[in-house]
Order: structure tokens, then sequence, then C-alpha cells
């Protein structure tokens, strides 16, 4: 008899599609006790994702699984038999990595079992565990008569909650569980029961069974624990009336039980099939997804849609013709998926005759699938053709495209290419778990997120069909002190200066140097000390795994992640005619993620280069991994400052669609004496004082007020603003010589007609760039002083759009050459809460994504066209449709959505949507949606954002 | 037409059921003849998936798109272009344009029954010069908006009398003035046809060769794709025709020498009023925007739009910075295309489209 490891919470492993490497890990965790948890998580390649939630979330997290109960139907089949072992197994390895305290002190027993696992050899018979002893014992019998339920309730216990009086004759599992078991009365009707249902092996111990429950105990809340029931297994582990105490007394803190009772009951012999669900349905899906728990309800959800990812070879080895040899790898393998399989010669000999003809890669198709349109979009690399079909309803082909694209970054990233990440096998089940990720971001997205409010949930939503596939992260502005403090703490822990690092101390070469890091708090990135290009990889693997979501929703008790990545832009070879110059080293690169609450750092570490090279698959090491989390720590005070950034009026101000509303016209003219505005007028006479430090805003937003209505004039303006946009800001003593140039040159770009000299730089945000002066400043003095929140407000407390009142509704701003996108929080947006609002929102970004393709298309068609310029500039002429658009606008027209009233038309509201793009100075993309009342300059709206805000 | 390599489009009409390909027609570039095995491949993955119950409908690579469109289990049209303005709603419009005015010119019931492919062949050559007009750049936009172009006459009610009268002394209730192509004025039964009739036979009486008079048969590709009737056309003034639309009865030279000098005689200067304003589509008297360069007005109620890229009356040449008129051209179709495939995606809706070129840079 064996134990088969006890499930804790506290101590969560991820990665579940591999075993852990019960080798050299295991006994390692045995030597030292002092190792982090995370330690056995890690995989034989060196990879680890591991994630515990904080202790608030877990406890209601469990307390909804709990009260949710979940029923194994087990027959009493040989054949069948077999398949729930296999099933528990499987399991059983889940399992397994996650214990680690109760596993210590029950060590004996499960190290025979690990060995067992590792010898492979005497599997089945080893892996005994109550269900399956059971089963054996069964078979014998006739099949289909009696159905032995077992059923599994979870039951939230905390041993610190121990009342004391009771003391120690009280036993613990009428203590802690409320489950009263009177051992040697039923002695003899609990022999009856198992020598007809329970194993032999029970000899001496008897079982377990409930002839009770005490009063307002967690067992009795439960409502799921019925007297008569035997209780068979504590967190997988089989108890009986002899170790039940002492496994209970294992029980390190508070945590979820589960506990497996048995009923005996009859059953009909015709419906019985074979059910086995293993975890009940959760409400926060994602964690498990994440922890790589069955996921079947979820996969359930979209098992109707068509949905495939392939990988394809368009070169087969003709010498052995096998079937389905051209697939290298599919997921899902489900009947929907079966259709788009069986035509993937379409997609072969499309492919491959297409770019012969025209010498163009083939991009996308579309079926018709059952009456679904479906899309398919492809990539195509060398000889290899990787393609994704999603129906056109759920995803536009717009999105498709860029998915794709997405999709293939992401796995270069991780893999370094597409084929060493499809060939391999042992990355098999990873891909699985990526793409059944990826199919339910895709299909399902509600189902992943859950966010408390409603309206950030539905905004959520919206956005992420735009925003999810642009090259950007989403940035939150906040004040110079806050960011001037985070960028310390990033350089110093880039600096590497503690003294386990330091070379000299132990005189071996470091093993990593800290390329740099960024710091995101709640799914917003809020300082980085990366190039562009690993920030969108970064983001791109974060967003993957939903991490981003996850961190804005959740506390998160522990995140970390390490695993080898292959970053383009590194991995490059370098430009041509720089050979002389800097080379990228030789190098390999490591991600390292650690979270903490709604903190996430993400460090890129380089191994190789002028540290020693990475043999083998390294896992994380320590020391890194405590300094980074010693970095999160000391920013622990900064959230509170963070947080009232995100709480602050939304910057600039947001109005809601409802008010425009004609039937709400009354609430339109009390708009004046509405909380926010007011708030803006106050803040505006605030403004007029001649603080330092305010003088550029009030004059931008103080002349934004008496500015002179028409719009004609506007534009001239804003036109002689574009020329100069830095005129008004003096350069800030902290700024590096990177930053001066970069806007020197801006500088004599422009006309010079400056209006704002006086403005001093200390408002103008810098600190996105590494900036490398030596900072006073440590960690405790981190906290603001109250005199500062109030430039914050004002700073807060722009208005874009001109005009009396504030017409804008909502802006994107996505700045390439930094891979950020800006735009309003998730918490503007909530307290927008209206009718059409979030309608508005969505049909928002939905355009966004189509004035974005064709920002896109119309820059591709640009460069393909300049090398031709000359040769064919007649007939190039004639043949160009429409040329370069750089902004595009659409007018719409909106009306609330369920227009109860029969006998009167419902009001409308017009707004506009308009998308302008930027090549010079910068490459700039800008989106905003306002009132069709005042006529609006994307120009001057993107520079009033991007160099008022932004920056 | 002088095209760089690579840009062109081509279009393939195939029998379903065994894939003999009825004709192949194209503009510029490739495909002038696609080989063979391509075609033969475009259209084997097209019969493979449908065997397996799948419809390929579009692919596109990055300089080409591809097309397929299957009619009545009979046909299939498959198009393949490689020029940089063409949508998928543009290539769907023109297969379906193409197999509609096949129709029109054999009729259904020869398309979807086919007998004997050689006949077939020989027959849809009747077709090839209303294709090709679909094929070639055009001034009008009809093909992209299956809405027939119109123009606005100076003296609308007298012509619009005159060919009431016309057409009633003719035993019909169909009659149409049309000048290169755009309707000027149509009697009330004429825009009750359906939409793509009425563009189908303007581009049609546009195609064929000059003649002074035609008795043409047609198959309204909607109202009668079996039964044919009769399309008489009458040249006023070259490139100023007058058709009816009739049963059997009257004959063409009864209507030639008793109707058309009777009836149209007294308004020669207001038809060949028509001809000046075709190319503005509407009178100088409207007052319109000096930066307007091209418009198109649709009316979608009726069907019909206004189409024109010399909204100025004088233009003025000087002027390096304007745009051509080929550049309008496509500035305004993309547009179009532009708005309709990505705003306007279901047949709803009743937003003017136009002052297009004000707005692009």
């Amino acid at each position: 008899m064996s134990l088969r490891g006890v499930e804790t919470l506290q101590v969560r492993g991820l990665q579940p599609e591999e075993p852990p490497d019960s080798g050299s890990s295991y006994s390692s965790s045995e030597s030292d006790d002092l190792e982090p948890e995370w330690i056995d998580s890690v995989q034989k390649n060196g990879e680890l994702f591991y994630l515990e939630l904080s202790e608030g979330e877990e406890e209601t997290l469990l307390s909804f699984n709990s009260s949710l109960p979940s029923i194994n139907h087990v027959r009493f089949c040989e054949n069948e038999a077999e398949v729930i072992e296999e099933s528990q197994q499987k399991r059983d390895k889940k399992v397994e990595p996650r214990l680690k305290i109760i596993n210590k002190i029950l060590k004996k027993k499960v190290l025979t079992q690990k060995h067992s696992i590792k010898k492979g050899s005497g599997r089945r018979a080893e892996q005994i565990s109550g269900p399956t002893s059971i089963l054996k014992h069964e078979s014998s019998l006739k099949s289909g008569v009696v159905v032995q339920r077992y059923r599994d309730v979870c039951l939230y216990v905390n041993p610190d909650r121990l009342p004391d009086s009771a003391g120690q004759q009280l036993c613990l599992l009428q203590a802690l569980v409320g489950i009263v078991h009177q051992t040697s009365l039923n002695s003899r009707r609990v022999e009856k029961q198992s020598s007809d249902g329970g194993p032999v092996s029970w000899n001496s111990e008897e079982k377990l069974v409930v002839h009770g429950l005490v009063p307002g105990s967690t067992a009795i809340k439960s409502g799921q624990i019925m007297i008569g029931d035997a209780l068979v297994a504590v967190n997988d582990v089989e108890v009986n009336s002899e170790n039940i105490e002492r496994v209970l007394s294992c029980v390190p803190g508070p945590m979820q039980l589960k506990l497996t009772f048995e009923t005996s009951f009859l059953e009909p012999d015709g419906g019985s099939q074979f059910k086995y669900k293993q975890a009940p349905p959760s409400m926060n899906n994602l964690i498990k997804l994440l922890w790589g728990e069955d996921n079947s309800d979820l996969q359930l959800a979209i098992q109707g849609i068509p949905h495939i990812a392939m990988f394809l070879t368009l070169k087969l080895d003709s010498e052995i013709s096998k079937e389905e040899q051209e697939i290298l790898y599919q997921y899902p393998v489900s009947e929907e998926s079966q259709k788009l399989k069986s035509v993937r010669g379409i997609f072969l000999t499309l492919s491959d005759m297409l770019q012969n003809l025209t010498g163009g890669r083939i991009i996308s198709s579309s079926l018709i699938l059952n009456g679904q349109l479906c899309h398919v979009a492809y990539w195509k690399e060398a000889e290899k053709l990787f393609l994704i079909s999603l129906p056109a309803e759920s995803v536009p082909l717009l999105q498709l495209k860029n998915m794709v694209a997405d999709v293939v970054q992401t796995l270069k990233v991780m893999y370094g290419s597409l084929v060493s990440a499809f060939c391999r096998v042992e990355n098999l089940h990873r891909l699985d778990h990526f793409f059944s990720l990826f199919f339910l971001r895709a299909l399902q997205p509600a189902r992943l997120n859950e966010y408390a409010d409603l309206s950030a949930q539905q905004y959520d939503l919206s956005s992420r069909l735009f925003l999810d596939h642009t090259p950007g992260v989403r940035w939150l502005t906040l004040p110079n002190d806050i960011k001037i403090d985070i960028d310390t703490a990033l350089s110093d822990l880039e600096a590497a200066d503690f003294a386990e690092l330091s070379e000299d101390y132990y005189g071996i070469r470091r093993l990593y140097m800290m390329l740099g890091s960024c710091l995101f708090y709640k799914g917003y990135l809020v300082c980085s000390h990366l190039p562009k290009e690993d920030v969108i990889d970064i983001a791109r693997y974060c967003r993957h795994y939903c991490l981003l979501p996850l961190a804005a929703v959740q506390r998160i008790g522990q995140l970390v992640i390490w695993r080898e990545v292959f970053l383009l832009h590194h991995c490059q070879p370098c430009m041509e005619g720089t050979t002389e110059g800097y080379r990228e080293p030789d190098a390999r690169y490591f991600l390292l993620i650690v979270g903490l609450k709604h903190f996430m750092l993400c460090v890129l570490l380089e191994a190789g280069g002028c540290t020693s090279k990475a043999i083998g698959n390294p896992g994380p090491d320590c020391i890194y991994v405590d300094q980074v989390k010693a970095t999160l720590l000391g920013l622990e005070g900064i959230d509170l400052n963070i947080e009232e950034r995100l709480g602050a009026a939304a910057s600039p101000y947001l109005s809601c669609a409802d008010w425009f509303l004609p039937s709400s016209r009354d609430k339109l003219d009390s708009l004046t004496t509405s909380p926010i505005l007011s708030k803006f007028q106050m803040s505006n006479k605030g403004a007029t004082s001649p603080a330092s430090k305010k003088t550029l805003f009030s004059d931008s937003s103080s002349s934004l007020r008496t500015r002179k209505p028409s719009p004609t004039r506007n534009s001239g303006g804003s036109e002689n603003s574009i020329e100069g946009p830095v005129d008004g800001f003096g350069l800030s003593p902290h700024s590096t010589p990177d930053l001066a140039r970069k806007y020197y040159r801006r500088e004599s770009q422009g006309s010079g007609g400056s209006d704002g000299s006086g403005g001093s730089g200390n408002i103008f945000k810098i600190s996105r760039k590494k900036h490398t002066l030596p900072n006073p400043f440590n960690f405790g003095t981190m906290k603001k002083n109250l005199s500062e929140k109030e430039t914050e407000e004002l700073y807060n407390t722009v208005k874009l759009t001109s005009g009396p009142g504030n017409t804008l509704f909502h802006y994107i701003t996505l700045e390439t050459i930094h891979g950020i996108f800006i735009s309003p929080t998730h918490r503007d947006v909530a307290q927008l809460s209206g009718s059409i609002h979030p309608q508005l929102i969505k049909n928002f970004h939905r355009c966004c994504l189509s004035i974005r393709s064709i920002f896109q298309e119309a820059m591709s068609k640009k460069t393909k066209k300049i090398p031709n310029i000359k040769s064919h500039s007649e007939t190039r002429k004639t043949s160009s449709s429409l040329g370069l658009i750089k902004e595009h606008g659409v007018l719409f027209e909106c009306f609330p959505e369920n227009w109860t009233d029969q006998k009167k038309s419902p009001p409308t509201m017009t707004y506009w949507v308009v998308g302008r793009l930027f090549l010079h100075p910068q490459p700039q993309e800008f989106y905003v949606c306002f009132h069709d009342s005042v006529t609006e300059v994307a120009v001057e709206l993107a520079f009033k954002l991007s160099f008022g805000i932004a920056t | 037409m002088e095209e760089s390599g690579g840009c062109g489009l081509s279009l393939i009409c195939l029998t379903a059921s065994s894939g003999v390909p009825l004709y192949s027609r194209s503009r510029g570039g490739i495909g002038r003849q696609l080989p063979f095995s391509v075609i033969g491949s475009l259209n084997g993955v097209h019969m493979f998936g449908n065997n397996l119950d799948v419809l390929l409908t579009a692919t596109s690579t990055e300089n080409t798109r591809v097309v397929w469109k299957s009619f009545h289990d009979s046909i299939n049209l498959i198009v393949m272009s490689s020029e940089v303005d063409s949508s998928d709603l543009y290539l769907n419009r023109l297969l379906d344009n193409v197999f509609h005015a096949m129709v029109l010119v054999v009729g259904l019931e020869e398309l979807v029954n086919i007998k004997n492919v050689e006949r077939l062949k020989k027959d849809l050559r009747a077709c090839y010069r209303l294709i090709d007009s679909f094929l070639t750049v055009s001034e009008k936009s009809g093909d992209l908006t299956q809405c027939v172009d119109c123009v606005v006459p100076y003296d609308g009610p007298i012509l619009q009398e005159c060919l009431d009268a016309f057409t009633h002394a003719a035993e019909s209730n169909f009659g149409c003035l049309m000048a290169a192509g755009r309707v000027v004025v149509a009697t009330e039964k004429w825009w009750r046809l359906a939409a793509q009739e009425v563009m189908l036979l303007a581009w049609l009486v546009a195609s064929l060769a000059l003649n002074s008079s035609r008795d043409y048969p047609v198959y309204l590709p909607h109202g009668s794709p079996t039964v044919p009737h009769r399309l008489l056309t009458f040249q006023l003034v070259p490139g100023v025709d007058v058709c009816v639309l009739c049963g059997p009865t009257p004959s063409l030279q009864k209507v030639e020498t008793e109707l058309v000098e009777r009836y149209w005689r007294p308004l020669q200067d207001p038809v060949k009023a028509c001809l000046r304003v075709q190319l503005r589509s509407f009178p100088a008297s409207f007052p319109l925007h000096q930066g307007i360069l091209g418009l198109l007005l649709i009316n979608r109620e009726q069907k019909k739009g206004v189409y024109t890229v010399q909204a100025q009356q004088a233009e003025d040449k000087q002027q390096g910075v304007s745009l051509s008129l080929e550049q309008r051209r496509a500035a305004l179709r993309a547009f179009y295309t532009l708005a309709v495939s990505q705003y306007f995606p279901s047949e709803q809706g009743d937003e003017k489209k136009g002052k297009a070129a004000s707005k692009l840079e």
C-alpha cells in the first residue's frame, strides 16, 4: 500500500505536461531545507513555470471550488478499470511535485513510489491507490451491477484556528474537519462493508465511516458530506482509522483538503457509461489553465467551433510514404478539426503553386465549412507551412493574420525557430498546452479573464481584439517621482552589484549578465530598461500565457518563470556594414519573470558574452531569483502610489457617450456641475498660479480652453506645433546624451516659434530611458509627499478636444518606436459606465483594427514601390490606388441597444473614429474617438496627446 | 495597355462537372496565357474541397488574389489578379457580373444543362466583348458598385417625356436613353428591372459594335433567365442610343422608320447636350466645392449612381499637383471598395459616399 501524494495548494508546481525530474532535483531538495518552493517544478530542460496565488485569493478560489461537487463515476469492468488507472496515474504525476512539506514527513513512502515510477516496469502494480485497489478487487464481480461511487469534497481547513480548549483528546478529524467517527463501536459493521466493498488490504485498520458531523464545522457547512459515507482518501492519500490523525497532523497551514468519500449504490445496467470528470468546474479558469489542470469543460465549450493549427511540410520523403506524414504537428485532434485537416491538400497545393507562379508567399484563404465561413491564415517559411484556421465570426481575417504572425513570433522567441518548436518530440505537450491556451483565448476570451468589474471586463474584451496584436505594450504614465524611484530600483538590480553576484566574491565568472528589465503593474508596463523589440517579445510571451491579465485581477503569491529565449533582435546576424563595429556576442539569453502581488518584473539575462557560457539547460539560479524578488519587495510601497495614479481622474478627460444622447440633454447641460468637470475647472484655476513645476501644463491646458473656437485656425496652430514639437519643453538636466540628441534633432527640424519657453522640463517625462545618474534616494523615500500630489492631479486633468465641452470618448496612441501604447486605463473606462458607451468602445476597437490594417497595407505598398519608382514611375502612378493613407476617419451613428419605447425613435448620437499615421519624426499611430459636434484635427489631438501626456 | 510584369488579371471559366475550360480572358501581364497546369490545379483544389464539403472561396498571397465562384453547380469561374487595387469585393462582383453577362447573352438554360461543350464555347464568344469591357479599366463605376451609372441631363423632363411617348409607341414599357453606357433617362418600368440587369444592359449596349440600329436577343438574368426578349437599339447621334425592350412585335424596321424620326428629330439639341455632359455626369450649373476632384453618389434605393472624376468645370491644367484622371479613378474606386468592404458589409444603411478625394493626401 502506498501513498499517492498529498496535494497542497500552497506549494503548487506547474508544467503538468512533463513529469518532474525525479532524479537529481529531487534528491537535492532533500538535502537542502532552505531552498525555494519552486525548485521542484524545474523541468529537465531548465524551464520553470511556477505560479502560486496569494492566500486570500486562494481561499476564495478554493471555497468556490468546494461548493461544486465533483463526482467520479466508476464502473467495474476489467477493461475500463485500466482507463481509470491511467488517468489517475497522470494525475499522480501532476500531484507529486506539488507536495513538499507533507512529502518530507512521509518521505519514505513517497520515495518508494517515486522509485517505482522511475523504474517504470512495475508501474501499475505499485501504483495502487485507494480507488484503484478497490477496482482490482472488484473486477471479479459481474459488471454493471454494483457501482461504487467516489466523491471528492474540497474543504478549506485552517489548523491555526483550532480551538485550543479541546486539547488533545479531541481528534484532528473532528476538530479540523468536523467529521465524527467512532472507532470501536462500529467495527463489525465496517468489517462487513469492507468485506464486500473494500480492499482486502485494510485488515487491521478500519474504514473511516462518517458517523456524525460537528455543528459549525467546515464539513457540515459544505453540505456535501453525508453520514454513512466512508472517507477513503485525503488529498489522494489513502486514509483509515490508523493513519488519519497522522495525515491530518501534517497539514501545515490553511489549505484546501480534498476528501474522497465512498458510497455504494446500485445503478441500472444500461445507462452506465464511463465518466470521469477530474476537476470541478471552477470560476477561475485561467488559473487552472495555467496550472495545466484538466480543462475539459473549457475545451467542451469550443468543441463545436471548427479550429485548427497545423504545421505541414512541403518536402516529402519519397522513400518512406506514410499516412499523414506531411503533418508535423496538429492541434486539436477533434472531430471539428478533422474536416479542416482533410483539406490540407488544398493548403499545400495553393501555397506551393501560387508561390511558384507569382513569387509571393501565401497569406490567407477563405473556406465555407458547413455553411460557416472560416479563414485560414498561413505562415510559410522555407519548405514548411504553418497555418491556423478559425471561423470568421469569432475572428475577422485581419485579426487572424495578425494572430498568426504573433504566434509565430512567440514560438520563435520560445524555441528559436518553428522547426525546432514543432519537430522535437519533447515539445509536443508544451505546444498542446500553448495552442489550447491560444484557441481558448481566441474563441472564448470571456471565460479566461474574470474581472471583478463588468465594465472593465467588457473593455478588456473589446480592446483585446485590436490591442493584443499590435506591436506594443500597454503603458501607464506615472508621475515623475514614482518613475524615478522605479527606475532607480531597476537600475540597481541591473547593476548586479550585490555581493553574491560580484565576480570578486567567489572568484569565478558570474553566470549571467542582466541585459535589462521591465516592470509590469497590473498588466501595465510601468518601466522598461529594455530595447523595444525585447519588450515586445516579452510582452507577447506574457500575453500568451495570460500573465498580464492575471496580474491585473489577482494577487500573485509568487510567480517564477525561467526559460531560455531566442530573441530575434539579438540572434539576428548583424546588419551589413557593421562587421567592423560592435557585434552582438555569441550568447544565450534567458528570461526570468518574477511576480509578486500585482507586480511582475521581467529580467533578461545573457549567458556567454562577458559572462561564463551556459552549458546544457541551466535552471533558474536562486540568487538571481532572490535578487529580483528583493527588488520587488523593495518596490512594495510604491504600489500605493501607482494605485493612486490609477484611481485618479483620467488624463486626458474622457466623456461618456451616454451624456451626448439627446434625451439626456439635461444631463449634458448640467455637465458643468458634474463632479469631474468641476474638478477640472478647479484644477484649471490652480494651474494659473505660477508654480514652477506647473507652468508647462497650465500653459497648454489654459490656452486650450481659451483658444478660439474656430477649428480651422486651430488646425493652423497645430501645424505649427507639429513643426517644432519640443520647443516648449526645456531639456531636463537629467536627460541622457541620447535623449538630448533625439530632441536636438527634432528641434532642428522645427521652425522655432516657441511660445512656452519658460516651462521647466521636470514634468516632461524622460525616465523611460535608462538614466545613469546615481540616485540618492533609496527605497525608504519612495513614499510621496503631499505637495506633489497636487501636481499629479493637475497633470491628470488635461482636456484633449477643442471646444467648450469635452467630447473625447476614447483614444489609443501607439508609439512604435518605444513599443508601447497608451490608452485609458480599465478604471477610467469603468468609471464611465453607460448604456451605449461599451458599445461605442467595442466599435472603436473594431474600427481601429481595420484602420490599422489599411495603414499597414499602405505602408507595405509604399516600401514595395520604392525600388521601382524610377523605372516605372508612370505606370506605377496609374496603378496605385489610394497611395499612402495617413488619416482615416469614419463617422458612426449609434443608439441605445434595447430601446423599448415603440412610439419614439431611439435617440441617436454620432461620433467619429479617426486614425492617424505619423511616419516622421518617429512612427506613431494614433486613434481617437470623439463626438461629432466639434471639428477636430487629428494631428492636433495627436500632438497634444503624445507630447503633452504620453511622454 | 503597358504593364510591368506580374501585374494583371485573368479570368477562367470552366465547367464544374468535367473541368473543361470554356474560355479564359485576361488583362495585363500574367495569364495572357495561364499555363494549363495552373488552370488545372486552381480548379483541382476547388473541386477537391468541394468533394469533401469544403468550399474554397478565396486565397491571397503577398501580391496575388484568387477568387473561386461556382454558379448553379455547372459553371466555375476563377479569377486571379495581381493588381494592387483589386480587392476581394471587386473580384467577387466581377465574377458575379461575368456570369450574369453570360446568362444575358446565351441564357441560363444552356449554362446549367451543358449538352455540347463545343457549342457552348462557340456561343459564349458572343459575350467576350461584354466580358472584356468589364476587364478593361473603365470610366464607369457600375462594374464595382453594381449600380448603373447615370448622367444628369440639362433637359431631363423633355427627354423623359419623349422617351415615355416613344416607348409607348413601340408597344413596350421598357425604354431607356443611354449616352456612352450611362443612363440618361429611362421609363419607370426600366428602373423596375433588377439593378444588375439595368447595369448589364447599359454595358452591353456600350460594348456592342457601332451600328445605327440593332435587334439583339437578351435573357434578363433575374427577370427571365430562360426566355429571351428583344433589345432594340437605335443610334440617335454617335454615342447616344435609345433602347427598347420588347416582345416579338414590333419589327425593328417599323420602329426605325416610323417612330425614331418622329419622336427624336425635334430633340436633336438636348440629345447632343447629353454627350457634352457625359464626362462630368451632371450639368455645370450644379455648385460644387472647389476641392472636390471626383465624386461617386449612389442612390441605394433605386440602385443608380453618379460617378465622375472631372467634377470641376474648368480644370486648371497648369497645377502640377493635381492628380491625373486615372489616379482619381483608382483612388475613388479604392475608397469605395474600402468603405463598402469594411464598413457597409451588409446591404443596409444609407450613408452617402463621396467627396473622397478631398480627404486623402
